[in-house]
């Protein structure tokens, strides 16, 4: 469904991304690890586009989308929420996740209709807002609600879309264990179908998540296999785990 | 997101009430006024759909509306096209103009943008200025009224073309109403708030901030055919960059972003003017010293302080609303 084939980037001297090769089927969970300024961020910006890879290339649905545009890509299904909040601060809830649902349903340069009022925009607002508990905030503006609630709605603009592959960066970066598990439950209750790549620092949720983990570190693949593997792999344990266990 | 509210509707009524009634009871040089005043609040809906809801402040609109105008002098007085042909081919013009305007500005934000859209206004002001095509320096004169003898009225009259010219503002207004609730118009607002997270979920945003400039547009050269029609005269002054600096004072000064806060700042600045230009010549200054102290209150405008106010008187009212609820629960 997405594949990378040898990819590289660098920021000058910093070499952020090197040779990464990822593929993942349709369906598939797969939960990236890495320690801080490995380049998870950096690799993100390059699937969807907001960064142009050195070298390599990035296959969606069997098809190389490397020269597309960001918005392009978005709309062949590829759909990414953002380690920092990226939303409409000004609008209310139902407001964001409407422009999203607007841009997927074909409606965004519709000229005449108004866009809000429209069942099938309204339909997946709804169905998004119940998929990330944001039902009791719909009318408040995004400046008006808590953080955590604007973490939901970050990976709810991102559903909006209706993609077919979802990139999550850190969904639970900066929230509360109760919130975290409630990031668990939702992340449960998605499609199966849905492809979805998860940026996640928290252990617990990877490896219960995931099917595959892939692990970066100094932006190279170190470890790309089975949680289970991963939960016995010393390499692992060494560069990422190890510093987990003893702080 | 633009949305009507009470306030909005009962100040439209206003608005149009006192309008109306003005251009049934108003002498000559009263309906001068108030053509002009509808002239203006045609101008400045469009500069306000494209500064206020989609935070592209352009400083070409002024000149947009002279493309218009001469875009129609040409049509009709020269080229000698039947007044409505020219009518609808002008604001094509102006429009097909503004598109391409907003297309190449629309990679470009903040005062990078004004500065384009500056750029492209004064090099339309210099071509009328040389052209002799154009008439240069003297402009074109001669050019006609629409002709609607057919259903018995006759533009060259004040008062009827006063009415026609509000009829066009009320128009004007349902057309910029129904793009920003449309889906363009709300994706244009989507991008002012946050254009990278438009383009990750799959907008093309320059094409959304293009054709909406284009419509607004469209809108200016609506108001340049009227103005043309209405002095029956066009010259390259109605395209300096001054006029579209007036308009922008206009929106702020009625509160940019509400679209119902522009028409109330052209009402305002056009009385105003004529108001303050009886008593000393100085009006210029007049209108900067209420223009600072807009800006200064941190107030969107006449009518955004006004709305603002509503807001507060009400709230406490949901607030006492709720305790009875639960009080009733
Ligand atoms: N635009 C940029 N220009 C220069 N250097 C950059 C840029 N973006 C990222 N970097 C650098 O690239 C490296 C990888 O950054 P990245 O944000 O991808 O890490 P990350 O794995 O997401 O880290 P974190 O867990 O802290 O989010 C860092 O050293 C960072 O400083
Ligand atoms: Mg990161």
């Amino acid at each position: 469904m997405l594949e990378t084939r040898n990819l590289d980037k660098s920021f000058g001297a910093i070499h952020v991304t090197r040779d990464v090769s990822l593929k993942l089927e349709r369906g598939e969970r797969r939960v990236i690890l890495g320690p801080n300024g490995a380049g998870k961020t950096t690799l993100f910006n390059q699937l969807v586009g907001e960064l142009r890879p050195d070298t390599g290339s990035i296959h969606l649905a069997g098809e190389d989308v490397t020269a597309l545009p960001v918005a392009t890509r978005a709309r062949r299904g590829l759909s990414r929420s953002y380690q920092k909040n990226t939303l409409f601060d000004g609008l209310t809830v139902a407001e964001n996740l409407a422009l999203a649902a607007s841009v997927a349903t074909g409606n965004a340069m519709n000229m005449w209709t108004d866009s809000l009022a429209k069942p099938e925009i309204r339909d997946i607002v709804d169905d998004v807002a119940n998929q990330v508990s944001l039902i009791p905030y719909i009318h408040a503006k995004v400046s008006e609600v808590s953080y955590g609630v604007r973490r939901q709605l970050e990976v709810g603009v991102a559903l909006a879309t209706r993609p077919l592959v979802l990139l999550m960066d850190e969904p639970t970066s900066g929230v509360g264990p109760e919130m975290a598990k409630g990031f668990h439950d939702l992340l449960n209750n998605l499609p199966r179908d849905l492809t979805l790549l998860i940026i996640e620092h928290d252990m617990d949720l990877a490896f219960d998540v995931a099917d595959t983990i892939t692990v970066l570190n100094y932006g190279e693949v170190v470890f790309d296999g089975l949680p289970e593997q991963a939960r016995g792999s010393q390499l692992l344990k060494e560069i990422y785990l190890g510093s987990w266990e003893d702080a | 997101m633009f949305r009507h509210t009470p306030l909005r509707y009962a100040t439209l009524a206003v608005l149009a009430a006192g309008m109306f009634a003005a251009a049934m009871t108003a002498e000559y040089f009263g309906l001068e006024i108030l053509t002009e005043i509808a002239i203006l609040a045609i101008l400045v809906l469009a500069l306000d759909m494209v500064a206020g809801f989609g935070g592209m402040v352009s400083l070409c609109h002024g000149a947009l509306m002279g493309v218009g105008a001469y875009a129609y002098a040409v049509l009709a007085a020269k080229a000698g096209l039947a007044p409505p042909v020219a009518m609808a081919a002008a604001i094509a013009i102006s429009g097909a103009c503004s598109w391409v305007i907003g297309a190449i500005c629309a990679r470009s934000h903040g005062i990078y943008f004004i500065m384009a859209t500056l750029a492209f206004g004064q090099m339309a002001y210099s071509y009328a200025f040389d052209s002799a095509a154009l008439g240069g320096d003297d402009g074109v004169s001669g050019i006609p009224r629409l002709d609607l003898s057919a259903i018995g009225i006759d533009l060259n009259d004040g008062q009827s073309f006063a009415l026609f010219c509000l009829l066009a503002l009320a128009a004007a207004y349902g057309a910029a109403v129904i793009i920003l609730r449309s889906g363009l118009g709300r994706s244009l607002t989507g991008i002012m708030h946050n254009e990278q997270r438009m383009r990750a979920v799959g907008l093309v945003t320059w094409r959304v901030k293009a054709d909406v400039f284009g419509l607004s547009g469209m809108i200016a050269g609506l108001a340049g055919v009227l103005a043309a029609q209405h002095i029956m005269f066009v010259s390259p002054g109605l395209l300096a960059w001054t006029v579209s600096g007036e308009a922008l004072v206009v929106v702020i000064l009625g509160g940019l972003g509400t679209l119902v806060g522009p028409l109330v700042g052209a009402v305002l600045f056009v009385l105003l003017k004529h108001e303050i230009s009886n008593v000393t010549p100085y009006w210029h200054l007049v209108v900067g010293v209420i223009l600072v102290a807009v800006v200064m209150s941190r107030a969107n405008g006449v009518f955004g302080w006004i709305e603002a106010r509503v807001a507060r008187w009400q709230a406490p009212r949901v607030i006492s609303s709720r305790k009875e609820q639960v009080k009733n629960a």
